[in-house]
C-alpha cells in the first residue's frame, strides 16, 4: 500500500444518508456482541463495536485511514446479532471506495481491473478466446479419455438455453480438470445450459475494492451477456461472492433483467429429490466424517436458512446423516472463514489467518475429515488455515462428491479428495 | 428481476425471539400445534442464564426465599401482576417443561425446587433466581458450604473481575482467592467470553487451559470461571475440564454479551427448525392485521418480502430494546397494532427525579392489558381479537428487573398464552 493520503470522510454523516428511515447508528447500545461475534476483532487494533463508536465520535481521520476495512470482510455478521439490526459493513464499504486507487491492496485493485479489461469479466484476465479453447480443448480430453462419456456436452453461447451458467476462472485458468465433474452433472440430469464467451466469469473483486462505479459495469456487462442469449435462469456455480454480486447490484443500481438468478445448490437438491441424482452414501464404507462451511455470501447476506437447509440435505444424502457433523455455530450465524472480501487477494496473510484461526477452531470442534463448501474463497483459506495451524481435514467440492457417489469422477478430478477417499473408489 | 415473496401458513404465529417467544414455540411445540416464529435478534444474549421466577419484592426490594409464598403475596398486593393471573402449579409446569426442553437439547438446567437458589453474579453480589445451567449449579453449593475455592479470570477480559467476585464475596466466604491466567493462545489484545467458550469445544484447548487450571488451583478442589465453559456442548466441556483437572468447576455469569445466552439463541435456532417449527429469526414482522380467517404477518428478509398466515398469532414483543413498545414526546405506544398502552398520566410522570430512586419508576410497568385468556385489550375494554394472545415483558403492571421476575414472567405466560390459543384453535 502506497503512502497517497487518504480522504477523510465524515463517517456519521454519511452514516445517516445510508440508513433507513428510522434507523440510527445512536441506537447502539454498546454491548459488544458484535465485536465478541467477530473474527476481525482486535485486528489493526480495531473491532465493530469500536468502528461505531469512533464514527459516533467524529473520530473520522482514523476511520478514514485504518486498514482494518481491508481485514473486516463485510460479512455482516455484526449486523446479524446486533439487537438494533446496525449494518456497520457499508460503513467499510464506504471507507474502502475512499482510498486512492494506488494506496488499496493492490492484488484487489488488480482482480478488478483485469475483470474490466475483457468481455469475460474474469479476474485473471482469461479472454473469451481462451476460455472457448479451453472448455473445447478439456471437452474433447474427456471424450476421448472417458468412454462413459464420450458425447458429453459443454454448450457455448448457446441462444436460448434456460440455464447461463456462470464459472470461476480458477478452473479454466488453473485446474480445468475440476470443471468436468460439473458437466457430467448437468448431462446427467439433461440440463439444458450454455456457457457464454460474454460475461461468463464469477468473480468480481471491483466490489470488494469499493469501487461502485466499477461494480455496476461488471454486472452490466454480465446481465447483457444472459439477455443476449435469452436464458431463463443465470445459474451461479459454486462460488459465493459471484451470486451476492449480482444479486445485490440488481436491486442497488436498479437493474433491468428479465431472468432469475439461482444457484446451483438449489438445483442440486432439486434434483436429489426429484431423483435425477441418484447420489447415495453407500460408498462411504469407513463413516469418513464431513462438515460443511456456509459461505456468508449466499446463506447470510442473501438466501438465508433455504439454501443453508438445501446444502445439508446435500450433503446427508452424499455422506450419509450419521457421518455429517455440522459446525458450530451455523447457517446463518457462522462465521466467515476469512477468505472473503478480498482478504485472500489482499496481501495481508498474518491478519487473515489471525482471522480464521476461529474457523479453524470450529471445523477442529467437528473433528470432520472434511469440509465441504460451495465458495471458491472459502475453499481457498480453509485450505490455507488447515495448513498453517496444523488441521488435518481436506476441502472439497460439491461437484466433486456427487460424481464420487455416482461413481463417475473421473482420474484427473480427484485432486482434493485424500488417501481415504481415493482408497474407497479406487 | 422481480422478487418473489414467500407465503407460509401456520396454526400458530409468534412474534418475538426473547425469552417469552421462544418458551412460547417450546410450549407450542409440546401441545404439537404447528407453529413459526418471527423476531428480531431480542434480548437472549443479553441473560446471564439464570431463570428467575420472583428474587424480590418489587416494592421494598426485599430478597425471596420462597418464591412460591412470594407469588401468595404479590397475589394480595399486585392482583394486576401478570404472576397473579396464574396458578402456582400452572407457573411450576411451565417452568419444568422450559428446562425439561433446554436440557433435552443439550444445554441442562436445574428444575424449578421449592425456594430459590442463592446464586452469584458477575459483580460477586447475590441473588435469588430460580433455575440456574448445570454448568454453574456448583458455585452456589460451594458458597452454601463455604468450600475454599479460587475464582480464576483471563488476561484481556473485560466485563469480569475475579479480584471484584471476591471482594464482595470474602467477608461472607472466607477461603476464597483469586488468580488470573492467560487463556491458551490468546495472549494478545482484549479476549471475549464467546471466542474462549468456542475455543473451548475443541480438545487440545481444553487439554490446554486444564493444565493452567491445575497449576493455578493449589490446594483448592473446586474453582469458579466466567461463564466460558463451551457454546454447543456445554456440558460436555464442564465434565471433560473436570475430569483433566480433577477439580470441581463451576461458572459465574458474565457482563454482557455473555456466554449463556448466546448458548440459548444459537440452540433455539438449531433445534426448532429440526422439529418442524417455521423459524424466521433476526428479522422483524413489519405489520401484522387480520383477515376474514387468520392474522397475516409481513416481513422481509435480506431475499425478500415474507408473508405468513396464521390462525393464531403470540405477541411477545417485548418493551422498548426490542420494539414491542414505542415511547414518543406524547406518550408510548404498542408498535404492531398500535394496541392501548396502561402508562402514566404524561410523560413528566414516567421518572422519578432520581434515576437510583429505590422506588423505581412508572414507566417501567407501562405495557399492554390483557383478559383472563392472555388476549391483548382494545379500547373498548374488550379483546382485540379472538385470534391474538400476548405473553411476556410487554404485559403491564410489572416491573421484572425490580421483581428479579423476567424470565418467570415470559415463560409462565408464554405458557399460558399458548394453552389459550389452543383451546382456541381446537374449540
Amino acid at each position: 500500500m502506497s503512502n497517497k493520503k487518504i480522504p477523510t470522510i465524515n463517517f456519521k454523516e454519511k452514516a445517516m444518508e445510508l440508513l433507513p428511515e428510522g434507523a440510527s447508528f445512536e441506537a447502539c447500545l454498546s454491548c459488544g456482541l458484535c465485536s465478541s461475534g467477530c473474527p476481525a476483532s482486535g485486528i489493526e487494533n480495531m473491532d465493530p463495536r469500536k468502528f461505531i463508536r469512533m464514527a459516533m465520535l467524529g473520530m473520522d481521520e482514523e476511520l478514514s485511514t485504518t486498514p482494518w476495512v481491508w481485514c473486516c470482510t463485510q460479512c455482516k455478521r455484526c449486523q446479524h446479532v446486533c439487537p438494533m439490526n446496525i449494518d456497520i459493513s457499508q460503513l467499510v464499504f464506504l471507507a474502502r471506495g475512499n482510498w486512492p486507487q494506488e494506496a488499496k491492496p493492490s492484488g484487489i485493485v488488480r482482480s478488478c481491473q483485469l475483470i474490466r479489461s475483457t468481455d469475460s469479466t474474469s479476474a485473471m484476465g482469461l479472454t473469451p478466446e481462451d476460455f472457448v479453447f479451453v472448455i473445447q480443448d478439456v471437452l474433447e480430453e474427456v471424450r476421448q479419455t472417458q468412454p462413459a462419456f464420450k458425447n458429453l456436452q459443454a454448450p457455448m453461447d448457446k441462444k436460448g438455453a434456460f440455464f447461463f451458467v456462470n464459472q470461476n476462472s480458477r478452473e479454466p485458468m488453473s485446474e480445468p480438470d475440476e470443471m468436468v465433474p460439473l458437466w457430467k452433472i448437468f448431462d446427467l440430469v439433461g440440463a439444458d445450459w450454455t456457457y457464454s464467451s460474454k460475461g461468463w466469469a464469477a468473480e468480481n473483486f471491483c466490489m470488494f475494492s469499493g469501487d461502485e462505479e466499477a461494480w455496476y459495469e461488471v454486472i452490466k456487462k454480465r446481465v447483457e451477456a444472459v439477455s443476449e442469449l435469452g436464458c431463463q435462469v443465470w445459474l451461479n456455480t459454486e462460488c459465493g461472492h459471484s451470486y451476492y454480486t449480482m444479486w445485490n447490484a440488481l436491486t442497488r443500481f436498479g437493474m433491468e433483467a428479465d431472468f432469475k438468478l439461482e444457484s446451483l445448490i438449489t438445483y442440486y437438491a432439486k434434483w436429489i429429490r426429484e431423483g435425477k441424482l441418484p447420489v447415495n452414501s453407500n460408498w462411504n464404507t469407513k463413516s469418513i466424517k464431513f462438515t460443511v462451511q456456509d459461505p456468508c455470501m449466499i446463506v447470510r447476506k442473501a438466501y438465508g436458512e433455504s439454501i443453508a437447509e438445501d446444502m445439508r440435505f446435500i450433503v446427508r444424502s452424499l455422506v450419509g446423516t450419521e457421518n455429517f457433523i455440522d459446525m458450530q455455530p451455523n447457517r446463518s450465524a457462522n462465521y466467515c472463514c476469512g477468505g472473503g472480501g478480498g482478504f485472500l487477494q489482499a496481501g495481508m496473510t498474518d491478519h487473515r489467518r489471525t482471522y480464521g484461526k476461529r474457523k479453524f477452531d470450529q471445523i477442529a470442534a467437528t473433528g470432520a475429515a472434511y469440509v465441504l463448501t460451495p465458495c471458491h474463497n472459502c475453499h481457498s483459506q480453509m485450505e490455507d488455515i488447515g495448513h498453517h495451524y496444523g488441521g488435518n481435514y481436506g476441502v472439497v467440492h460439491f461437484w466433486t462428491l456427487i460424481c464420487l457417489s455416482l461413481g463417475i469422477l473421473g482420474e484427473n478430478e480427484r485432486t482434493y479428495l485424500g488417501p481415504d477417499l481415493l482408497e474407497l473408489i479406487t | 428481476m422481480k422478487e418473489e415473496a414467500r407465503n407460509f401458513e401456520t396454526d400458530l404465529a409468534v412474534i418475538g425471539s426473547g425469552i417469552a417467544g421462544f418458551a412460547a414455540s417450546i410450549f407450542a411445540l409440546n401441545r404439537k400445534i404447528n407453529c413459526a416464529q418471527v423476531g428480531n435478534t431480542g434480548a437472549v444474549a443479553y441473560t446471564t442464564g439464570y431463570l428467575d421466577l420472583l428474587g424480590s419484592n418489587e416494592e421494598t426490594q426485599a430478597a425471596i426465599d420462597n418464591p412460591w409464598e412470594g407469588l401468595e403475596q404479590l397475589k394480595k398486593s399486585q392482583p394486576d401482576h401478570p404472576l397473579s393471573r396464574i396458578s402456582a402449579a400452572d407457573i411450576r409446569k411451565s417452568f419444568e417443561q422450559f428446562t425439561a426442553f433446554l436440557g433435552e437439547c443439550g444445554i441442562a438446567y436445574t428444575g424449578p425446587s421449592e425456594t430459590n437458589i442463592t446464586a452469584l453474579t458477575p459483580a460477586g453480589t447475590l441473588k435469588k433466581t430460580l433455575c440456574i445451567p448445570a454448568t454453574m449449579a456448583a458455585g452456589p453449593k460451594a458458597f452454601a458450604d463455604k468450600t475454599p475455592c479460587v475464582i480464576i479470570d483471563f488476561k484481556g477480559l473485560k466485563g469480569f473481575s475475579a479480584r471484584q467476585v471476591v471482594a464482595n464475596l470474602k467477608d461472607k466466604w472466607p477461603d476464597l482467592s483469586t488468580a488470573r491466567i492467560t487463556f491458551p493462545e490468546m495472549a494478545k489484545g482484549e479476549v471475549y467470553p464467546e471466542v474462549m467458550a468456542r475455543a473451548l469445544e475443541v480438545p487440545a484447548t481444553r487439554a490446554g487451559l486444564a493444565e493452567l487450571l491445575i497449576q493455578t488451583a493449589g490446594e483448592a478442589k473446586v474453582i469458579g470461571l466466567p461463564a466460558i465453559l463451551g457454546m454447543h456442548r456445554p456440558d460436555l466441556v464442564k465434565t471433560e475440564l473436570e475430569r483433566l483437572t480433577g477439580l470441581q468447576i463451576f461458572e459465574i455469569p458474565t457482563m454482557p454479551p455473555s456466554v449463556p445466552g448466546i448458548r440459548l439463541r444459537e440452540m433455539f435456532e438449531q433445534v426448532f427448525p429440526q422439529k418442524g417449527l417455521t423459524l424466521i429469526p433476526q428479522q422483524k414482522v413489519t405489520s401484522l392485521c387480520f383477515d376474514a380467517d387468520s392474522a397475516v404477518l409481513n416481513l422481509r428478509d435480506n431475499y425478500g418480502p415474507i408473508t405468513i398466515h396464521a390462525k393464531a398469532v403470540i405477541l411477545a414483543t417485548g418493551r422498548f430494546l426490542s420494539g414491542g413498545l414505542t415511547a414518543h414526546i406524547s406518550g408510548i405506544t404498542e408498535t404492531l397494532l398500535d394496541l392501548p398502552v396502561s402508562q402514566p398520566a404524561s410523560r413528566t410522570d414516567w421518572y422519578r427525579e432520581g434515576y437510583t430512586d429505590r422506588r423505581g419508576h412508572a414507566i417501567h410497568k407501562a405495557g399492554i392489558e390483557i383478559d383472563a385468556s392472555f388476549r391483548p385489550l382494545a379500547q373498548n375494554g374488550k379483546a382485540y381479537h379472538e385470534r391474538l394472545f400476548a405473553a411476556g415483558i410487554i404485559l403491564a403492571h410489572q416491573d421484572w428487573i425490580r421483581g428479579r421476575s423476567g424470565a418467570g414472567i415470559a415463560i409462565a405466560t408464554a405458557y399460558k398464552a399458548v394453552e389459550a390459543a389452543d383451546q382456541f384453535l381446537h374449540a
